[in-house]
C-alpha cells in the first residue's frame, strides 16, 4: 500500500473517531452540561476580570500596622452603582492572606444626614464604615462626590480604586482606564505612599501609568 | 482480505474505545466550578494577558487555547533590547530562525523555511503581511516598530481553519498597541558598535471619543564588511549561479558584502468610539526601504533595491448585545519594489474585505461565522537591459468562509470545532479544519489536557506557477509546471498546560504531521520526466536541464515542545526545549526550504534588581540542519541587557550585547539563497529612551 493510501486510510479513521467522539459527547454529556452551572471555559467578562484584579490588589498591597487592627478580616467596600453583582461570590468570606475576606456593598454615597444627635451618630457610623475598608471601589456613579469620598477616607490607609479617567486627579490611588479592550490601570503612587500603603512592584510594573512620589509627574511604565 | 479484516477489527476497537471514553467522560466527576473562581486564582500578569486570539479568532483564556500558542509580551521585547521581530522569534520554542544577511532572516514554525518561507502565515493585527508572488514575509520592510508591539502570538501548528489558506505550519500574529494604550510620547534610539541605528518616535492621545497614535522611525543597517565580517565562503551551496560577481560570475577577488539597509517607517491608527457598542478604526502604515544586493541563486546584481510598502485598513466593530458582536474590515496591502533579480519592477496590490459575526447559539456554545474576499493584482515589469523578467502578471481572487464553535460540554470538557473553505482562482477550492478537545483534570482548571486533529493547506504563489527562466544558452533553466496543486497537511496534536503553583507553569505539546504534495524544484526534469526523480541533484550546475516546480512528494513530521515558566516578584524565568523532526518521502527530495533544526532549546530570564535596574538574558540553541546541498551549521546565541530607569522613570538607559558567544556566524545555505559570507556575531549596543 502506498504512503498516500495508508495516510488516507489513517485520516478516514481519525475523522471517524472525531465524529464518533463528538456524537458521543453530544449524546452522553449534553444532559450533564444542562444541569450544571456556568461552563468552566467561558469568556470572562470585563467586570469579572476587574473583580479578580481587586482581589489581587488585596494580595499585593501592604497596609500600615494600624490599619490591620482587626487582624482576622480584610474588607473590600463597593461604593455606588458598581458592576460586580455576584462576581465576588467565589471568594466572599473565604481566607485571603490568612484573613477572612469581607465584601461590603455600601450603596450610593450618602452626603447628608439629619442635623441631630441620631444623624450625627449615623454619620459617624457611616464614615467609620468607609474608613475601615482596606480597599474601597468607587463607582463612576459617584463622580459628583469623588472629592467628598476621598476627603472622608484620607489618612486612613484606604486603597481607593476608581473606574474613571479623572480618578487620579482627585487623589484616588488606582483607576481602571475606561474604553480599553483589555484591562488597563493607572496608579497614583504619591497618594499611595501618603496613605502608608505599599503596592507590590509586581503590580506596579503592569500599570500603564504611575504618578511618581516626588515629582507627581505621569510616568508611563507600560512598555 | 485478511488485511481488511484486521483493519475492520482495529476500526471496531477504535470505535469501541471512543464510545467507552465518551461514556467514561459522562460519568466523570463534575463539580460546580465557575470561571470567576479561576480568575481569582490568576496572577495580575495572567489577568492582563487573559486571552489570545490567534488560535481561534476569538479571545480565549491562555490555558484553554485549542492550539499550542507562545506569547511574546511587550515586556519581553522591551527588555531584550532587540531591534527586529525575527531576532526575538528565535528565542521561542519550535520556531526556526536563521539570518541570511544583515537584513534578511528566514523564519518558520517547525521549519520548512527558506528564501521564500511561505509555510508560516504572518499577520499584523490579524491582517496578512505576506507577498503573494513569493509567499514570503519581508520582515525588514514591515512598517512595525518594536516598541509598538503589544505582543506576538505564535501558533505552532496548522491554523488554516482560523486564518485561511497558507497557515500551513503555523501563524505568527504581531499585535500592535492600540491608540488608547499609547497616550504619551516616546522617543527611543538604539545604536551599536558598527553604527547601526534604530530610532523611533511615537505620540498618541485620547480625547473624548477619539484616540490616535502616530509612530515614525528610521533604521540604518551597515553591511557585513563594515560590521567586521563579510568574509566570502567559497563552499557556498551549489546548484545556483556560482559565486559573487556581477551577474553571477565566479570570481571571489572583487567580492564585497552589500547587505546594508536603510528604512523609513511610519505607522498611525485612529479609533473613534461612537458609543459603547460601536467603534470605528482606521490606519495607515508605510515603509520606504533602500537595500543592497538581493543575492539569489548566486546572482549578485550590484544594484540597490528600492521598496515602498503601504498598508491601509478600515474597520467597524459593533457589539449587538452582550453575546453578539460583528466586525467588518477592509484592508489593502500595496508593494512596489525595484529588485533586479526576478524582474526589474514588481508591484502587487492586495485588497481584502472580511467580516466575522460572533454569537452564542446556546448557553454553552460560543460560535463565529465569517468570511473574506480578496483580490490581488500583480504586475512585474522589465524595462532595462536586464532580461530576467520571468514571473509575469496576474489577477487573483480568493473567497473564504469559516465556521467555528466552542462548546463547553461539561464543567471540564470543552470541544472546539473549526472548519473553513477557501476558493482560489489559481488552483482549486480547498478546506481547513481543527477539531480539538480540552479537558480540565482538576476543579480549578489548573491542569488542562488537549488532543485533536487539524488540516490546512498552502496554495502556491505566482513564482512557483509562472517562473520561466533560461540560464544562458546551455539549455538549462526553469519552466512553469503544466499543473500544480496545493500542498496540504494533516496534523494530530496533543498537549498539556499545567499551573503547578501560583508562580510555576508548565506546558508540553506533541504532534505528528503528514504533508502531501509538497512543492519543490524537480531538478533536471526537462519538462517531461516523472516528478520526484529520486536520484541526487547534480551539484555541479551547468547542464541541469530544466527545473520545474511541482508537487513532488510528501513528508512526515513529528516532535513537540515543552516549557517551564517561573514568575516571582523579582522577575521571571522561562526554559524551553523543542524536538522537531521532518522526513521527506524521498531521500533527495527538495522542499525548496530547510527542514527544522531537530533540537532547539533556550532560556529567557528577567531579573528586577530593584525598582530601577533590570537584567535580561536570552539564550537559544538550534542544531545543525542537514540538507542535500550543504548543511546549515548549528548555532547558539546569548543576548544580555542591563537597563536602568532615569529621571524618575521617564527615561531608560540600556546597555547590551547580542550574540555574545560568537565572533561571526557562518553562512546559511538555504535553497535559493546561497549566502556566501560570514555575518557579524557579538555586537554591543546602547539604547536611550524617554517618555513625555
Amino acid at each position: 500500500m502506498s504512503n498516500l493510501r495508508k495516510m488516507k486510510t489513517y485520516i478516514i479513521k481519525i475523522l471517524a473517531a472525531v465524529i464518533i467522539l463528538t456524537q458521543a459527547a453530544f449524546c452522553n454529556l449534553s444532559q450533564a452540561a444542562q444541569t450544571k452551572g456556568k461552563p468552566a471555559i467561558a469568556h470572562a467578562s470585563e467586570n469579572d476580570i476587574k473583580a479578580a484584579f481587586l482581589y489581587n490588589f488585596i494580595k499585593f498591597t501592604e497596609w500600615p500596622a494600624g490599619k490591620l487592627a482587626e487582624p482576622n478580616t480584610i474588607t473590600i467596600g463597593l461604593l455606588g452603582e458598581h458592576p460586580f453583582k455576584d462576581a465576588f461570590d467565589p471568594v466572599k468570606n473565604k481566607p485571603v492572606e490568612n484573613k477572612q475576606l469581607i465584601i461590603k456593598d455600601l450603596g450610593r454615597f450618602r452626603h447628608s444626614f439629619p442635623q441631630n444627635d441620631a444623624g450625627n451618630l449615623e454619620l459617624a457610623n457611616y464614615t467609620e464604615q468607609l474608613r475601615k475598608c482596606h480597599l474601597l471601589f468607587i463607582s463612576g456613579s459617584e463622580r459628583d462626590n469623588f472629592k467628598a469620598i476621598i476627603d472622608t477616607v484620607k489618612g486612613y490607609g484606604v486603597l481607593t480604586v476608581g473606574e474613571t479617567s479623572d480618578f487620579l486627579d482627585i487623589d484616588g490611588i488606582v483607576t481602571f482606564v475606561p474604553g480599553t479592550e483589555k484591562l488597563v490601570f493607572e496608579v497614583n503612587q504619591k497618594v499611595c505612599e501618603q496613605e502608608g500603603l505599599k503596592i507590590s512592584s509586581k503590580v506596579l510594573r503592569l500599570a500603564r501609568k504611575v504618578i511618581d512620589n516626588d515629582k507627581a509627574d505621569a510616568v508611563n511604565k507600560n512598555k | 482480505m485478511h488485511t481488511k479484516e484486521i483493519s475492520a477489527g482495529k476500526s471496531a476497537a477504535l470505535i469501541a474505545a471512543v464510545l467507552l471514553s465518551g461514556a467514561a467522560l459522562c460519568f466523570a466527576e463534575q463539580n460546580e466550578t465557575y470561571d470567576s473562581q479561576k480568575l481569582f486564582n490568576m496572577s495580575p500578569e495572567e489577568l492582563m494577558e487573559v486571552s489570545a486570539v490567534s488560535a481561534s479568532r476569538l479571545p480565549t483564556q491562555l490555558q484553554y487555547l485549542s492550539a499550542p500558542v507562545t506569547i511574546i509580551t511587550a515586556e519581553d521585547i522591551h527588555y531584550s533590547g532587540l531591534t527586529s521581530i525575527p531576532d526575538i522569534l528565535q528565542f521561542t520554542p519550535g520556531v526556526d530562525v536563521r539570518k541570511l544577511d544583515r537584513q534578511r532572516t528566514i523564519v518558520g514554525v517547525h521549519g520548512l523555511f527558506g528564501t521564500f518561507s511561505d509555510r508560516t502565515l504572518v499577520l499584523i493585527d490579524g491582517r496578512p503581511a505576506m507577498d503573494p508572488i513569493f509567499g514570503t514575509t519581508h520582515w525588514e520592510n514591515l512598517p512595525v516598530m518594536m516598541e509598538d508591539i503589544e505582543r506576538i502570538e505564535i501558533v505552532r501548528g496548522p491554523a488554516g481553519a482560523a486564518w485561511g489558506a497558507n497557515a500551513l505550519n503555523g501563524v505568527i500574529n504581531i499585535i500592535t498597541k492600540k491608540p488608547d494604550k499609547c497616550s504619551d510620547g516616546l522617543i527611543s534610539t538604539t545604536i551599536n558598535e558598527y553604527g547601526d541605528s534604530f530610532t523611533h518616535l511615537r505620540y498618541g492621545q485620547t480625547q473624548g471619543k477619539w484616540s490616535w497614535k502616530a509612530s515614525g522611525g528610521y533604521e540604518g543597517i551597515e553591511d557585513s564588511d563594515a560590521a567586521g565580517a563579510g568574509k566570502y565562503h567559497s563552499d557556498a551551496g551549489a546548484g545556483g549561479g556560482g559565486g559573487p560577481g556581477d551577474g553571477g560570475g565566479t570570481s571571489t577577488s572583487d567580492f564585497s558584502a552589500r547587505d546594508w539597509g536603510r528604512y523609513w517607517k511610519f505607522d498611525t491608527q485612529a479609533d473613534y468610539h461612537a458609543d459603547e457598542q460601536t467603534k470605528y478604526s482606521m490606519g495607515v502604515s508605510h515603509s520606504s526601504g533602500q537595500e543592497g544586493d538581493f543575492e539569489f541563486t548566486g546572482f549578485y546584481p550590484r544594484k540597490d533595491i528600492l521598496t515602498e510598502y503601504t498598508r491601509l485598513f478600515a474597520r467597524t466593530d459593533h457589539q449587538i448585545d452582550d453575546d453578539t458582536s460583528i466586525y467588518i474590515q477592509w484592508f489593502g496591502d500595496y508593494w512596489d519594489t525595484h529588485c533586479r533579480v526576478i524582474a526589474d519592477h514588481v508591484i502587487y496590490m492586495e485588497n481584502d474585505l472580511e467580516t466575522q459575526l460572533s454569537f452564542k447559539p446556546a448557553d454553552d456554545h460560543t460560535a463565529s461565522i465569517g468570511g473574506n474576499i480578496r483580490w490581488n493584482r500583480i504586475d512585474t515589469h522589465n524595462h532595462s537591459d536586464f532580461n530576467e523578467n520571468v514571473v509575469g502578471n496576474a489577477d487573483e481572487y480568493w473567497a473564504g468562509l469559516f465556521l467555528m464553535d466552542r462548546w463547553a460540554a461539561t464543567d471540564r470538557l470543552t470541544l472546539e470545532s473549526q472548519l473553513r473553505l477557501d476558493n482560489y482562482s489559481e488552483t482549486i477550492a480547498d478546506w481547513s479544519a481543527r477539531f480539538m478537545a480540552m479537558y480540565a483534570l482538576d476543579d480549578k482548571g489548573d491542569h488542562i489536557l488537549r488532543a485533536g486533529f487539524a488540516r490546512s493547506f498552502r496554495a502556491p504563489g505566482l513564482l512557483f506557477r509562472n517562473l520561466n527562466q533560461q540560464f544562458g544558452s546551455g539549455g538549462s533553466g526553469v519552466k512553469p509546471p503544466t499543473h500544480i496543486n496545493n500542498e496540504n497537511m494533516y496534523s494530530l496534536e496533543t498537549g498539556y498546560n499545567g499551573k503547578l503553583s501560583n508562580n510555576l507553569q508548565v506546558s508540553v505539546d506533541g504532534y505528528y504531521q503528514r504533508f502531501e504534495g509538497l512543492i519543490g524544484p524537480d531538478i533536471g526534469s526537462g519538462g517531461g520526466s516523472t516528478p520526484g526523480d529520486p536520484s541526487p541533484p547534480d551539484p555541479g550546475g551547468g547542464s541541469l536541464g530544466y527545473t520545474m516546480f511541482e508537487n513532488i512528494d510528501g513528508a512526515d513530521a513529528y516532535g513537540g515542545e515543552s516549557s517551564l515558566t517561573y514568575h516571582c516578584d523579582k522577575g521571571k524565568l522561562k526554559v524551553w526545549y523543542a524536538y522537531n523532526k521532518l522526513h521527506t518521502d524521498q531521500l533527495y527530495q527538495s522542499t525548496r526550504a530547510l527542514a527544522p533544526a531537530t533540537y532547539k532549546y533556550g532560556l529567557t530570564g528577567q531579573l528586577f534588581l530593584d525598582d530601577d535596574w533590570v537584567f535580561n538574558s536570552n539564550y537559544a540553541f538550534q542544531s545543525t540542519i542537514k540538507d542535500t546541498q550543504a548543511d546549515t551549521k548549528s548555532y547558539r546565541r546569548l543576548d544580555l541587557t542591563l537597563s536602568r530607569k532615569l529621571a524618575g522613570g521617564k527615561g531608560e538607559f540600556m546597555i547590551g550585547v547580542t550574540d555574545l558567544l560568537n565572533d561571526t556566524t557562518k553562512p546559511v545555505y538555504c535553497p535559493g539563497y546561497q549566502t556566501s559570507m560570514e555575518l557579524p556575531g557579538r555586537t554591543f549596543f546602547v539604547r536611550l529612551q524617554f517618555k513625555f
